[in-house]
């Protein structure tokens, strides 16, 4: 299913400071926070678990602000588990999977990649566990209750003004 | 599966994360059903399992269905919340992930469609 709409899905989150995707002061960088379909591995060596940690501590936000900024300017934002296209995680997967049968972008962090990100995320939600949904910047939950949306028709009615039409 | 139940930690008989679950989600949602069931072991290889695999074995994922008459009016996010308020000292000691199934009395009825 997924395969029909392969360039929209992943819209890339273009509207946030190039600060935070440039090289900082003591020359990691960040990966533009987000991993889309496109992405090529920078250093095919390296495994996602072995990265560095990049922090956003040069970027000038702080992390509650990285977070409500993602929330505010992407119509589906995840914090998941791995990328979408190789989720680290089976609620992860499960929410990707459902999100994608909407033809909407997705924005997605993978939380794996970033302890501090992640503290940020659930205290930004006041919500405990990953995957975490918000849609037009309102928090949805986890794929549990993205599941439900979905079976109840409310997910179609809340992402219909954000599905891509061809 | 040996997390399963108690377990005789050396001296101490310790309660196992299911029990202490129950037990919590009983008293304070006022449970009129509950089913709790482990399903660490079907996470026990992934990522974020490994790095703390010594510390707490097994325990860490659960699949939970309950009926509260709490639930009345709660959209389903409120809900979710509740049980993790509830729960907020396990997720606070390894309990990882729980997939929850919230229903209220009323809904699981005999009069519902």
């Amino acid at each position: 299913m997924s395969r029909m709409f392969p360039k929209l899905l992943f819209k890339g989150i273009s509207g946030l400071p190039a600060a935070r995707s440039s090289r900082n002061a003591s020359g990691s960088i960040y990966h533009n926070g987000m991993k889309y379909s496109t992405t090529v591995p920078n250093e095919p060596d390296t495994h996602d678990d072995f990265k560095p940690t990049n922090k956003l501590e040069n970027s000038g936000l702080s992390l509650k602000e990285v977070v409500e900024q993602d929330v505010k300017d992407n119509p589906v934002m995840l914090y998941m588990k791995g990328v979408p296209d190789l989720p680290q995680c089976g609620f992860s997967s499960l929410a990707v999977r459902v999100l994608k049968h909407y033809n909407v972008p997705l924005s997605a962090r993978n939380i794996l990649e970033d302890p501090e990100l992640k503290s940020a995320v659930k205290a930004f939600s006041h919500w405990p566990t990953f995957p975490q949904i918000f849609i037009k910047g309102e928090f949805i939950g986890g794929s549990d209750i993205v599941l439900n949306l979905h079976q109840t028709g409310e997910l179609k009615e809340k992402l219909k003004d954000i599905a891509v039409h061809e | 599966m040996e997390e399963m139940g108690s377990r005789v930690g050396g001296k101490v008989l310790q309660l196992s994360r299911a029990s202490r679950m129950r037990t919590k989600l009983q008293t304070a949602l006022e449970a009129s059903s509950l089913e709790i069931e482990d399903v660490s072991h079907q996470h026990a290889g992934h990522a974020a399992m490994r790095m703390r695999e010594n510390n707490n074995a097994g325990e860490t994922h659960f699949n939970l269905k309950i009926v509260s008459p709490k639930f009345e009016g709660q959209s389903l996010v409120k809900r979710h919340r509740m049980v993790y308020d509830v729960l907020a000292d396990e997720l606070h000691s390894g309990l990882h992930a729980l997939s929850i199934v919230a229903k209220t009395p009323q809904e699981i009825g005999p009069n519902t469609k």
